[in-house]
């Protein structure tokens, strides 16, 4: 090897250069460490610095409680409530029998199904109060006490809607029931939080047909409160009532109501609109329901009368509705009010159930409404005209609460990934089918939702007149639940 | 403007004072005389131009004029050898003898080879090889190949030039890049984007760097430009990618800029106009969607094509000053690009300003620099899925419905309110050193940053109905910022006689890349012309930041024996910060080998036949900050909502691609063929899949080392010269690839998504016994799963649907290209460039959306529109039946996906260029050297297999795994046609 000169340094100078370099190359890489990142979201060290945990993570849960409650009352769309006709939601999700474990994710993406988001809150509830809580001295009772009801909501839910589900990873299903139970415990440990909780008792307790707790929940609520009302509100910029996005704001007509429920529709017309989670007009008709079941008819017919006062107090809201009312092929849906609809072809047309539209300044009700009256409530004879009643007050001073999934019998399955990913899950295991009663009519297509005739306007230009003023619904799903002894408490 | 003007200004200042200097710096010598000469082809004694002609050892040199000719002034008196150099052509040497004041003649003959064996190449190898010794596949492309080809970026230019590579356009939209793909699909996340390095720095190289519009992206690669390139290197992975570790398994880009030579300033002026022309072949407009508007009269069935569609305006504006001397040489332009566009709002400008620099400190130590600055200021359009989209909304019916119009006219004004504009700043910098510390012993370094800020700005005015009719502003900004280092020691020793002779590198190569977004939305405005998005009434905003480093230590040795049998061996060492915590290194080793065969057997007709083979490993780093378990919040009723973010991963590591590789390069036939082979098999493992936890734990999907992806396949170039005579020379060319993508295991993860719910990544792609799943074989990588029409009750007629794979993919597994140049005496040029891709399908979204509206595009267009014209037709959309048989009616778009999936073939004359240099004299009238016309045109004639969509496109590529093959009404990359004059002072 034959060393070189180099024309501008000598060979001190080249040592001096190098030994330069060294130095320099060394501070540099203390001074701006190249491998050095910042993860710029919380990691555990960081959750680990959090000085009073519990409380920073309890908007968390409310989040994500308001996340399952969009999710639980969008399922609606499976049910006769409400029919799809864009491509916001999966049109799939519109008949019962086709609802698979991979389609039940959501309305479109898994993060926004019922499934999901039921188990998202019910593990953010278990990490806050098994693994946070006793270990934060500073945990207000109070918060832990809200911790639990988020948590019994998310049983509560799951037992309402799924038949049988995992409560821990690699856990096998278990089945409704069984959350249910879990429901009531975590429930209980919440009254502190509020008659919230006993109203998730008394649902609770009448998912699991027993009508004497039940009723003393419900009881409970309305001696607290004879107008209950738990409603908390969505935000209008980061988490807003989804049910909006497909009633109000929708670019298509992702959600159009059943033609009888068409009054009752857009229940909630803001972004930050409330959903009722809680109301004492649910309490009425649990009420309503326990008389009923011990066959004492006229206490079950005043407890209605109490639900329907309830309801018809809550207020309305005004508003100025574009829609179009427009199935999917862009034919016009029922829209004008001299529009009379039978419940099913063996029911008399009624009156007032449809409103024009478009058109400004509907009158809405936001909490509930119902077509029923103190005195058509008065006029029930048979304890099956009160049954039927029942099951009509529910949807209707219920719409887009939830609850119509839980009314039909439709129990839905877990999510695909559960079934794939824990090895104790199998297809074909309960709860990774659909669950539909037989008495859930299947043919035609979207029976619960189609109606007759259905060239109601000459054309489907927006100001097409209206040819025809009688619609008949294919079906009375209130009807068929008399029939087949729906209630839990039967 | 005045920015441009500013920078315009600014460009031609330092032009003309480095033209000063550099002519300045030029010693004027006493005892000199002149060399002159002509350099010929030595088979046709065809003169030959471009040819860089230098007086070894003193830095005089010059390219020969279209005759051939050059005169060398002041070279100093004595005996010298004046080199001459060529792409295509061994290098050849002339000595001379120059007396003082007088003038020697050293007239040069070059012989062409078919293949380049002595070509030098400096990526994937320690230090600078020639290409004998290789025993990799190494793409060289020089400026000689794509000097005046119309093209505006890096991607482009990739386009129909290396073999292997699949490149497939966007659509037409400004700002938009190629899906570049090489050697098949070896990940599932993240693009196939190569990594591209200019002038040593790792640039930014992001397919999707502002908001979504929709569909079509705003890419990184639009604004690599091609003015001043002197060469790009491509490596597909395997041992040519091993040094660069864990950043390199989808391959590797380098483009080196021009730094200049010496010589007196040669300055270089362009000018180019053009038209642009949309593409409309399969743009079908409104007699098929509004025919009873049409038969109204209220419009034509033109009405698209006549009130839409427009012919643009292109200029480009070129001027550069290059030269030197024996110690500096530099290379300074700038350039300005306008383009008017096709459609409404799709106008871009690109201002460039570039130099390269590289001066001699001494005999052993070279310094280089160079620095680019681009500002790419565009316009464009909602696309793709978007409801906004102009063009998908006219083309499948919904432009009435969505903007509330009464008339096509009315609604077309409402569609052409929103404003998208999107500006980048870029600059790209690099410094290096190379030290000769002994004749054995070298060492050389470069540092680089490239800082790429891109704002977005998405106006909705009031009044826009299909979007928030109260106004909306949406404002997306990104910088990002990469700082490259790549140091290196080398040590080379030959024996006497050259026997055996060895090169030892030992180096580190790394870099740290980070990445911020911020974004923020106004919603309602009371008044119009607010473009602030402060002044609204509702305002959200957002961010997002990545960082990351990967780095290594690298060894590598190339063995020579006899010169014609050459030994490689090396490997890397590296460290990221995106590995998981149990993860401290990787390792990455190769070994190459080849053999120059002909050396040693005479074979008939082969003039050179090198043989080669190669193993070697490649990585693809996880994404950022997978490894961490993480809380995400967000704001709900005033307080931040934490939740469950990324559930961590502390075994977190790359993916390994393993290839092996062997092949041939040839000349053959006096060296009019040349031929290049490629054989390989890349396997990667421990691929990185999304792995979704069950939702009981309430924690969504992580990244881990699961999976494992086989990509097998051939590449192929084939050069020919059919003709060289001193008045005709002809030459075709072209490439082949074919590639074989298959999921070997899924590491027990079902199957899932890939971009998208339609592309699936499966393990049971095909089953040889249905009842037995240990027969199955996995599926390409997004092998097309989509809802297919079935028979439920075996009554042979379709009554059910579910999802199936159709057994086709969106990605070609076919590409290949043709060429071809005629040179008509020496001054007349012509050539062409064609490029083909197949074997893929691809999904028709714009006609799925029509169906939306009862509309079944491609049976009304392709069956015609009378009453039962389907009938019978072979592109009827399938008849659902009931039970019973009786016809139920057509499927629904959602139960029938896969009758809108289409043979994705195409075949695409890319270029054709003429060339013209103007007689001598007449370019002497200007004052100039050199004066050349030209003519080309782009994307001229499509044949495809289907006429609904195009092929290549890729209009609805999401973020993340880019795989294309699915395309809303998008609008193909127009039909440009050129014509410009160079002159040369």
């Amino acid at each position: 090897m034959r060393k070189k000169n180099m024309s501008i340094l000598g060979t001190g100078g080249r040592s001096v250069a190098a030994a330069l370099l060294a130095v320099l190359t060394v501070a540099a890489c203390d001074a701006i460490d190249p491998t050095q990142v910042s993860n710029p979201t919380t990691t555990d060290d960081d959750l680990a610095e959090a000085t009073n945990p519990t409380e920073a993570l309890l908007p968390g849960l409310r989040a994500q409680f308001a996340r399952m409650i969009n999710a639980y009352v969008v399922a609606e769309v499976i049910t006769d409530n409400y029919s799809i006709h864009g491509t916001g939601i999966i049109v799939d999700m519109d008949e019962p029998h086709e609802v698979t474990s991979d389609l039940v994710n959501s309305t479109g993406t898994s993060a926004s199904g019922v499934y999901w988001n039921v188990q998202e809150l019910r593990a953010l509830a278990d990490f806050v109060i098994d693994e946070i809580a006793p270990n934060d001295p500073g945990a207000p009772p109070a918060l832990v006490a809200e911790a639990h009801y988020y948590r019994g909501m998310a049983f509560l839910t799951m037992g309402e809607v799924f038949s049988n589900v995992p409560h821990e990873e690699d856990g096998s299903p278990q089945p409704s029931e069984t959350a249910l139970t879990r429901a009531v415990a975590d429930l209980q440990a919440a009254t502190g939080f509020g008659p919230q909780a006993n109203a998730a008792l008394a649902r609770a307790h009448r998912l699991l047909g027993d009508a004497g707790a039940a009723a003393s929940a419900a009881s409970a609520v309305l001696g607290a409160d004879p107008d209950f009302l738990f409603a908390p509100s969505y935000d209008e910029q980061f988490l807003t009532n989804t049910p909006v996005a497909f009633l109000v704001l929708r670019a298509l007509q992702e959600m159009q109501p059943l033609p009888r429920l068409d009054f009752l529709d857009p229940k909630y017309t803001e972004r930050d609109s409330p959903i009722p989670i809680a109301k004492a007009e649910e309490m009425h008709l649990i009420l309503a329901e326990a008389a009923l079941a011990s066959g004492n008819v006229g206490e079950a017919r005043s407890h209605l009368a109490s639900a329907v006062t309830v309801a018809k107090g809550r207020g309305m809201v005004s508003f100025d509705d574009i829609d179009e009312r427009r199935n999917a092929d862009l034919s016009l849906r029922p829209r004008s009010s001299e529009i009379l609809i039978r419940a099913d072809a063996d029911s008399p047309y009624r009156a007032g159930l449809v409103l024009n539209r478009p058109s400004d300044g509907l009158e809405i009700p936001y909490i509930s409404g119902t077509s029923l009256s103190a005195d058509s409530i008065a006029g029930l004879g048979s304890a099956n005209e009160v049954w039927h009643a029942l099951w009509l007050a529910r949807q209707e001073i219920l719409l887009l609460e939830g609850r119509r999934l839980a009314d039909l019998g439709i129990k839905l399955p877990m999510m695909l990934r559960e079934i794939d990913q824990n090895d104790n899950i199998n297809e074909g295991d309960p709860g990774t089918v659909p669950v539909v009663p037989a008495y859930i009519p299947q043919n035609p297509r979207y029976a619960m939702d189609i109606y007759l005739p259905l060239d109601l306007y000459d054309g489907v230009d927006p100001g097409a007149p209206l040819v025809k003023n009688e619609v008949t619904m294919h079906v009375d799903m209130n009807r068929i639940l008399v029939a087949n002894n729906a209630s839990p408490f039967n | 403007m005045q920015l441009s003007r500013l920078a315009s200004s600014a460009a031609l200042g330092l032009l003309a004072l480095l033209a000063l200097t550099a002519t300045a710096a030029t010693p004027a010598l006493a005892q000199t005389g002149v060399v002159q000469g002509q350099v010929v082809d030595a088979a046709s004694m065809r003169p030959l131009s471009n040819v860089q002609v230098l007086v070894e050892g003193t830095g005089i040199g010059q390219l020969t004029n279209s005759s051939g000719r050059y005169v060398l002034l002041n070279v100093p008196a004595g005996e010298h050898t004046v080199q001459a150099t060529l792409i295509g052509y061994d290098q050849a040497t002339q000595t001379v003898t120059v007396a003082p004041g007088q003038t020697a003649t050293a007239d040069i003959q070059m012989s062409s080879t078919a293949i380049s064996l002595n070509e030098i190449v400096v990526t994937g190898v320690g230090a600078e090889t020639t290409r004998r010794a290789l025993g990799t596949s190494v793409e060289v492309l020089s400026a000689e190949d794509f000097e005046l080809a119309p093209v505006q970026s890096v991607d482009q230019l990739l386009q129909g030039r290396v073999a292997g590579a699949t490149v497939s356009a966007t659509s037409a939209q400004p700002g938009t890049g190629s899906l570049i793909n090489f050697r098949g699909i070896s990940s599932v996340f993240g693009a196939q984007t190569p990594v591209i390095y200019v002038d040593g720095v790792r640039v930014d190289n992001d397919q999707s760097t502002a908001a979504g519009t929709g569909g079509e992206q705003s890419s990184a690669l639009a604004d690599i430009l091609v003015s001043d390139i002197e060469r790009i290197e491509v490596t597909k992975g395997g041992a040519a990618s091993t040094l660069f570790g864990s950043d390199a398994a989808t391959g590797v880009i380098q483009i080196f800029t021009k730094k200049g030579t010496p010589g007196a300033p040669r300055i270089t002026a362009r000018i180019e106009r053009g038209i642009e022309l949309p593409e409309l072949k399969y743009i079908f407009d409104m007699g098929v969607i509004f025919p009873e508007r049409v038969e109204s009269g209220e419009i034509t069935e033109r009405f698209m094509r006549d009130l839409y569609f427009k012919n643009g305006q292109a200029q480009n504006y070129y001027v550069g000053v290059s030269g030197g001397t024996a110690e500096v040489t530099y290379s300074v332009s700038g350039r300005l690009e306008d383009l008017s566009g096709t459609q409404p709002r799709d106008a871009s400008t690109n201002y460039n300003i570039r130099g390269g620099l590289q001066a001699s400190l001494s005999e052993d130590f070279t310094l280089q620099f160079s620095g680019n600055y681009v500002r790419h200021n565009f316009e464009r359009l909602y696309n793709g899925a978007a409801i906004a989209d102009p063009l998908t909304t006219f083309e499948v019916g919904d432009a009435l419905f969505f903007s509330g119009a009464s008339t096509l006219l009315e609604a077309l004004d409402i569609f052409l309110l929103p404003q998208i504009d999107e500006a980048v700043n870029r600059f790209i910098f690099s410094a290096g050193a190379r030290w000769n510390i002994m004749d054995d012993l070298s060492f050389r370094m470069t540092l680089g940053t490239d800082n790429r800020n891109n704002q977005q700005r998405t106006y909705q005015p009031i009044g826009f109905t299909p979007g928030e009719p109260t106004g909306n502003l949406r404002r997306y900004d990104r910088n990002f910022t990469s700082v490259s280092l790549d140091g290196g020691m080398t040590y080379a020793w030959e024996s006497a006689g050259g026997t055996v002779g060895s090169s030892t590198t030992v180096g580190v190569q790394g870099f740290r890349e980070e990445e911020s977004v911020i974004f923020g939305n106004g919603r309602t405005f009371a008044l119009p012309g607010t473009f602030d998005f402060d002044d609204a009434a509702v305002i959200t905003a957002g961010e997002g930041n990545v960082e990351v480093f990967n780095g290594g230590f690298y060894v590598d040795e190339q063995l020579s024996l006899w010169d014609k049998l050459y030994l490689g061996g090396g490997f890397r060492i590296d460290a990221g910060s995106s590995f998981g915590d149990n993860i401290d290194t990787e390792f990455y080793p190769k070994a190459t080998g080849s053999y120059i065969l002909s050396e040693d057997i005479g074979l008939p007709l082969v003039d050179e036949l090198k043989i080669r083979s190669a193993y070697g490993q490649t990585g693809k780093f996880p994404g950022a900050f997978l490894k961490d378990r993480t809380f995400s919040a967000t704001s709900f009723r005033g307080e931040s909502a934490p939740r469950f973010a990324n559930p961590g991963n502390a075994d977190l590591r790359p993916e390994k691609t393993s290839t092996i590789e062997a092949g041939i390069d040839a000349a053959l036939w006096s060296n009019r063929i040349g031929l290049d082979f490629t054989v390989y098999e890349a396997r990667t493992t421990d691929a990185l899949f999304d792995v979704p936890r069950q939702p009981v734990t309430g924690q969504g999907i992580q990244q881990e080392n699961v999976g494992e992806i086989l990509n097998r396949g051939v590449e192929v170039a084939l050069n020919l010269q059919l003709l060289n005579t001193q008045s005709l020379a002809w030459s075709i060319g072209g490439t082949f690839n074919y590639n074989h993508n298959e999921v070997t295991d899924m590491g027990g993860v079902p199957d899932f998504s890939a971009e998208g719910s339609q592309k699936r990544v499966t393990g049971c792609w095909t089953q040889s016994d249905p009842n037995d799943d240990s027969t199955c074989r996995g599926g390409p990588v997004g092998a097309w799963w989509l809802t297919t029409p079935t028979d439920t009750n075996g009554d042979g007629l379709p009554d059910g649907s579910e999802r199936q794979f159709t057994g086709s993919f969106p990605v070609p597994d076919k590409s290949g290209s043709a060429n071809t140049t005629i040179s008509i005496g020496n001054d007349l040029t012509i050539s062409a460039l064609a490029d083909w891709a197949g074997g893929h399908e691809v999904f028709d979204y714009g006609s799925v959306w029509a169906t939306f509206n009862g509309i079944y595009r491609r049976e009304r267009i392709r069956c015609g529109m009378e009453e039962g014209a389907a009938e019978g037709c072979a592109y009827a959309f399938p008849t659902q039946y009931r039970a019973d048989g009786t016809v139920r009616g057509k499927y629904s778009q959602s139960a029938a996906r896969s009758g809108f999936l289409y043979d994705g073939d195409y075949f695409k004359l890319r270029e054709v260029s003429l060339r013209y240099v103007l007689p001598e004299d007449w370019a002497g009238t200007l004052g100039a050297g050199r004066a050349t016309v030209y003519a080309n045109g782009r994307n001229l004639w499509i044949w495809s297999r289907n006429q609904m969509i195009d092929g290549e496109l890729n209009g609805l590529s999401g973020g993340g795994l880019r795989l294309g093959g699915e395309s809303s009404i998008t609008l193909s990359p127009n039909r440009t046609f050129r014509f410009g004059v160079e002159v040369v002072f």
